[in-house]
């Protein structure tokens, strides 16, 4: 029988089990044991698929029978679950290694699964075979055990028991510092747990550091760690038996250790003196530092131009700036990231990591701020980073140029209003080159140097705003009629609608001409998501001549307003802009978002305008006739304007005309809607067996 | 991991792969070396920004110059019309499409490229579409060739695919024809020209639903050729955007492609079409023929969907639909035949002429027995294809070419058992020792050489036992064996060693039997005593100790005390 058939049977089993009463019938043909065979069958699929049935079987049968009776630690069992867990028992044999794999994963899930007051007797039922195999030598399936005794102590009714951090505590002393790094990570992710396993298991973690810094001369913070990090020169040699085996652990003890400093119950005292000055010296070896000491020689001969390493390490670093740290060390890391971003060996994916690194550990590199603005090292260290951007703007690879352009961007809007970083961003060549990038080769790069120039407009960090060269909105405008690239047409909306909502910003005088042209690029813009953008845009403008409109809620038909109702001159700006032209035909854009998203500015719209205090003056509005042949031409996306220019009373008319409410209702549906239907499912069915013979298939 | 595809089929879970089966607990990025894209199809890299940016793999990518070229904007593609059509939220964004690209690292062809200390790959030219390469994957002595999916004919724009004899331990091989044998390309080309021109020719108008890139391509050649021949005027769209954008990179990476392109490049470039123009919106009402290729190709949503609506009504049209479509998709339903839709809330009813014509460019049967010549492995897997045609070109294989062929369902372990060939360095000192007994090394005709090997810095050397043990400042041990035999005699120690020694000086002819003094009996570095028994004096015990060199001396010498000693005269 083929895997598939196997896996549908389970699946069906596992729809059949949903029902409480199915499990007897379950029980009675024999399936449950079945499903314990096939934790043996040569398909990973299968094999998943039956320990998650058994898992659920496990977990209704003791659903079914409510909390447990009698003794606590020994209750009376339902039959079904004391024969299903008696088998699982039996494979948890030190000799049985394939079926002992399977039986710990099903047990593992079942303790996530199961009712909670039953997870004490099932502690209590599984403890002696879980000691056995603990007495084995050597210890088997070690990484499942763990995962198991992780799962036991995640739940909050087992943990008053001391069994399983006695256990987790013996798995962790048995594993080899390069096996153990996972279990050990997974219980400093507990959220209570002993304090003795907690150092234990940080040591764990800590130990290839411990290695790494004890190869050079000064090795800060060594006195802040538990004993359990303190390898002796047996952790060194494992270290560095050989160069994968040194990358590999590096790695993922950097990984690991980069997920701890956001848990509020992370260890304590946190070695932060000891993780920086490890790090820096990982970050240093990558980059060919040799330490003085033979050993560190051997450590660089093994990470030099490790990219991979390096990565981690970046990820550490930056996770690790939540904290601070001795100032020496700290401007150490500046210097290093420094050396990483400027280092023509750095790979772009290093380089982007060094940039992201860069914006987490500036801004937090001191404690106390400078009376001038920015800390002392981001004083020392900006002008630096920035000489070293403009030569990554101007790298050969798009990837290292739209990094650049990104941390240009963060730079700029977390800075802003530091005078110092406004001084020296100005002095630098860097937002001429941010400008000239404009018209880069590359769309990816373009659309961030539009993201990046739109930045630095709205914080006014042109070195001369007043000239013409100042202002790049000119040229933005010209990208969107010319760029032939989606990414950076999105991104000029998205920069203009910034720029529209800050009142300071570039379009706070006269915008209604640059936004009338940006309007007629943005309906006629054959990417959907630019039209999209350009109905935000839309959006943001009739906020701004009408008043607030409210947060859109589809649920609420009136609009959660406390302004009252605008009268038709408020459409005047929005008239003269063309807004409506680019709004109306959006609405039956063919495709879905753009539709949608028109038809939710027009209900808000039409909610701000029904209660219109001036009634329309006769002969101003528009015949029904003509506002039907607008309708019609906007429909079929034919050209012509039966109702001419719009004037205010015509966008009433239409607004009026229009079934704005059925509208939204069709376009709630997703354009599949009628291709899912049962009905639909049935005619291809049908089609299907009506034409089998020719059912060639070509895949791509 | 080699591809990381999604599936057309699905839109829910299903279309991307389960990675939770590669680990459930750890960084992807700890148990992957690389990830290795063939193509630029979606079922060979759809799922890729999921999984560098959604699951969390942080390591290296590999592809093509080509492929990684075109590749974001297929993603791009995909990724709007998933939007699009259904509204996802939870689906990936194009800033992690770029995210993902940055990672990126692009390949030559035949460029062998070190991902790290151990593992090594190479790039061949696969056909299919621009950019596509079949990957060699070599660490030490073993390696593996992957082929995506390829094409070993050439056709109107691409060239056959290409591998030299690598003989690599394993061939995965797509299998998608592994059954037929495919007729000439050229026929079908000529049977969807006739159609375009006889619907044209009448006044209809001719929809071809494609993607971006690839198929659309190849057809805009057909056509451009065929239109320039024949003077024809009927104008001919292609969706806006989409035209420059790939048209450019088949400019870009003009060495990709086949080489009737690349020669006639020099006067004119294949890709600069006179007669294929960029489609307006407002062009679909206009009257007479045309032919218009929209995207996406299985009018499911966009301008081809909006397109089709419009001319469905009228039977002087046409519709060809040049690929493969979904369950569920317009397309699928008007090629199973289906002629009433609801579309909108509408009924429409399809007048127009429904044809599908393939143009995949797969490697059939014959092409797939062809690689396998060409590459000479030592086993093929074949996937990407259908269990039963499968297991015909797998009977097929094995009968050929006499070795392995495997076909695992998904989810299938398959092992291979190999013999990796290590490489290991021997001393001076040792094979000038060897050298004086004569022998010079021949590899023709391998030998017994001994030694102690040193595994040390991931080399292995093979040195004299004396210079191990220098090398690594150790001190010599000898190692005995010792064993006792239980003999049922009377009679006194002294007498039953030397029965001993006359039993043995009668049996080992050859070698040098002693009778020492003290009583013992040695046979080279054997040491034989005879001893009382402590509890039962009708009982002796030899024991018989010998060093590691005489192991095989030792043991037979005890097998043969145990059987007893011959009947002494009484």
């Amino acid at each position: 029988m083929a895997p598939t058939v196997r896996s549908a049977w389970i699946q069906g089993l596992h729809s059949l089990a949903q029902h409480p009463g199915a499990l007897g019938f379950l029980a009675d043909l024999g399936a449950v044991d079945r499903l314990l065979t096939l934790q043996g069958d040569p398909s990973l699929f299968v094999v998943t698929a039956a320990g998650q049935l058994l898992v659920h079987v496990l977990g209704l049968a003791l659903h079914n029978c409510g909390p447990p009776c009698g003794p606590p630690l020994d209750p009376q069992w339902p039959l079904l679950a004391s024969s299903l867990l008696a088998q699982l028992e039996e494979a948890l044999q030190p000799a049985s290694t394939p079926q002992l794999l399977q039986a710990l994963g099903v047990l593992t899930n079942a303790f996530t699964s199961c009712p909670a007051p039953w997870a004490p007797a099932l502690w209590g039922r599984l403890r002696p075979a879980m000691t056995c195999l603990l007495e084995g030598q050597p210890l088997q399936a070690p990484h499942a055990l763990g995962d198991l005794l992780l799962a036991v102590a995640r739940s909050p009714e087992v943990v008053v028991d001391l069994g399983p951090w006695e256990m987790l505590a013996l798995v962790l002393g048995r594993l080899e510092p390069s096996q153990g790094g996972q279990l050990a990570l997974g219980v400093l992710q507990l959220p209570e747990c002993p304090q003795a396993l907690r150092a234990q298991a940080f040591g764990v973690l800590l130990q290839p550091l411990t290695c790494v810094l004890s190869t050079s001369t000064d090795a800060p913070g060594l006195q802040e760690l538990p004993p359990s990090a303190v390898g002796g020169s047996a952790s060194l040699d494992l270290l560095l038996a050989s160069r994968s085996a040194c990358v590999g652990l590096l790695c993922c003890a950097l990984a690991r250790l980069a997920l701890l400093p956001p848990l509020p119950w992370r260890p304590s005292p946190w070695p932060q003196a000891f993780l920086l000055g490890a790090v820096v010296a990982v970050l240093r070896s990558c980059n060919g530092h040799v330490p003085i000491s033979a050993a560190g020689g051997r450590l660089c001969a093994a990470l030099v131009g490790c990219e991979r390493v390096q990565r981690a390490a970046l990820d550490l670093l930056g996770a690790l700036a939540q904290d601070a740290g001795p100032p020496e060390l700290v401007l150490e890391v500046c210097g290093v990231l420094l050396e990483h971003v400027d280092s023509p060996d750095s790979s772009p994916t290093v380089l982007k990591k060094a940039f992201q690194a860069s914006l987490t550990w500036l801004p937090h590199a001191d404690k106390k701020p400078h009376p001038c603005g920015l800390q002392v090292p981001a004083q020392l260290f900006l002008p630096e980073l920035l000489q070293v951007l403009r030569k990554r703007l101007c790298s050969p690879s798009w990837e290292v140029r739209d990094s650049g352009l990104e941390f240009l961007t963060q730079a700029a809007s977390l800075w802003a209003g530091q005078a110092d970083f406004r001084q020296m961003l100005q002095a630098s060549e860097v937002p001429p080159l941010a400008r000239q990038l404009l018209r880069d080769p590359e769309s990816y790069v373009r659309a961030s140097a539009v993201i990046a120039v739109g930045q630095l407009s709205s914080g006014g960090l042109w070195a001369h705003p007043g000239d013409q060269q100042g202002s790049p909105l000119e040229g933005l405008l010209d990208m969107l009629d010319t760029d032939p690239d989606a990414f950076p047409r999105r991104a000029i909306l998205q920069v203009l609608t910034a720029w529209l909502r800050d009142t300071h910003g570039p379009l706070a005088a006269h915008p209604e001409p640059l936004l009338a042209r940006a309007f007629q690029a943005a309906g006629r813009d054959p990417d959907w998501e630019v039209r999209a953008r350009g109905l935000e845009l839309a959006r943001e403008f009739l906020v701004q001549t009408l008043g607030r409109i409210g947060v859109p809620c589809p649920y609420v038909p009136t609009p959660l307003l406390d302004t009252p109702p605008a009268d038709t001159q408020a459409l005047h700006p929005a008239c003269r802009t063309r807004l409506f032209e680019f709004v109306f035909p959006a609405l039956f854009d063919y495709d879905r978002p753009v539709a949608r998203a028109a038809c939710e500015l027009l209900l808000l719209l039409r909610a701000q305008t029904t209660t219109c205090a001036t009634p329309p003056q006769a002969g101003d509005t528009p015949d029904p006739a003509t506002v039907e042949a607008a309708l019609h031409c906007w429909r079929t996306g034919e050209a012509g304007r039966p109702l001419g220019e719009l004037v205010p009373q015509a966008v009433l008319a239409v607004l009026q005309a229009l079934d704005l409410d059925d509208l939204r209702g069709t376009l709630a549906d997703g354009s599949d809607h009628a291709e899912k239907s049962p009905l639909s499912l049935l005619q291809d069915m049908l089609a299907a067996a009506g034409a089998q013979g020719h059912n060639q298939v070509d895949c791509y | 991991m080699l591809d990381c595809g999604m599936h057309m089929g699905y839109n829910d879970d299903r279309r991307f792969p389960d990675f939770s089966y590669i680990t459930r607990n750890g960084r992807l990025t700890d148990f992957l070396d690389c990830v290795i894209i063939s193509h630029f199809h979606l079922d060979h890299c759809g799922a890729l920004p999921y999984f560098s940016e959604m699951v969390g793999y942080d390591g290296p990518i590999y592809m093509t110059h080509p492929t990684q070229a075109i590749c974001p904007i297929l993603l791009e593609d995909y990724r709007k019309i998933a939007v699009d059509k259904k509204g996802e939220a939870n689906f990936f964004t194009s800033q992690m499409i770029k995210d993902c690209m940055k990672k990126v690292v692009a390949v030559h062809l035949h460029q062998t490229v070190q991902v790290d200390d151990e593992l090594e790959i190479k790039a061949y030219y696969a056909g299919h579409v621009l950019g596509a390469a079949m990957f060699q994957i070599k660490v030490g002595s073993e390696s593996v060739v992957y082929t995506g999916d390829y094409n070993m004919t050439p056709d109107r724009h691409l060239g056959a695919a290409w591998i030299d004899k690598c003989r690599p331990n394993l061939l995965i091989t797509e299998s998608t024809y592994a059954t037929t044998i495919r007729d000439s390309k050229r026929c079908r080309e000529r049977d969807f020209l006739k159609k375009v021109h006889e619907t044209v020719e009448r006044g209809g108008k001719v929809l071809i639903p494609v993607f971006a890139l690839g198929r659309a391509q190849e057809l805009c050649i057909l056509l451009e050729t065929f239109w320039e021949r024949m003077n024809l005027k009927a104008p001919i769209y292609f969706s806006t955007g989409l035209t420059e954008k790939a048209n450019h990179y088949y400019k870009l990476f003009i060495t990709w492609t086949n080489q009737k392109i690349r020669k006639t490049f020099v006067q004119r470039n294949m890709f600069e079409f006179k007669h294929i123009k960029a489609f307006d919106r407002a062009f679909t009402d206009n009257p007479g023929p045309m032919v218009v290729f929209a995207t996406p190709g299985m009018l499911h949503a966009g301008q081809s969907l909006q397109i089709f609506r419009k001319w469905a009504g009228n039977e002087k049209n046409m519709v060809i639909m040049p690929g493969y479509c979904v369950q569920g998709t317009v397309g699928h339903k008007i090629l199973s035949g289906q002629r009433k839709l609801e579309m909108e809330g509408r009924q429409l009813e399809v007048k127009m002429q429904v044809e599908y014509m393939s143009f995949s460019a797969h490697a059939d049967a014959k092409g797939i027995m062809q690689l396998v010549r060409q590459a000479e492995p030592e086993a093929v897997l074949l996937v990407h294809g259908e269990a039963k045609k499968m297991e015909f070109l797998k009977q097929k294989i094995e009968q050929e070419f006499r070795v392995s062929c495997y076909m695992p369902a998904n989810g299938e372990t398959v092992t291979l058992p190999t013999s990796p060939s290590i490489p290991v360095g021997i001393s001076l000192g040792l094979l000038k020792r060897e050298m004086v007994q004569g022998l010079l090394p021949n590899t023709k005709k391998p030998r017994l050489l001994h030694g102690t090997l040193i595994m040390k810095d991931n080399n292995f050397r093979l040195v004299s036992s004396e210079q191990a043990l220098k090398e690594l400042g150790l001190a010599e041990h000898q190692l005995r064996f010792t064993c006792r035999v239980h003999l049922h005699d009377p009679r006194k120690e002294q007498e039953m060693a030397l029965r001993v020694y006359s039993h043995l000086k009668s049996i080992l002819k050859d070698h040098c039997v002693q009778h020492l003094p003290d009583g013992s009996v040695t046979v080279e570095s054997i040491l034989v005593q005879a001893a009382a028994h402590s509890e039962d004096p009708n009982t002796k015990v030899l024991l018989v100790s010998w060093t590691y060199q005489d192991e095989e001396l030792g043991s037979y010498l005890t097998s043969l005390l145990k059987k007893g000693l011959p009947q002494a005269p009484s």
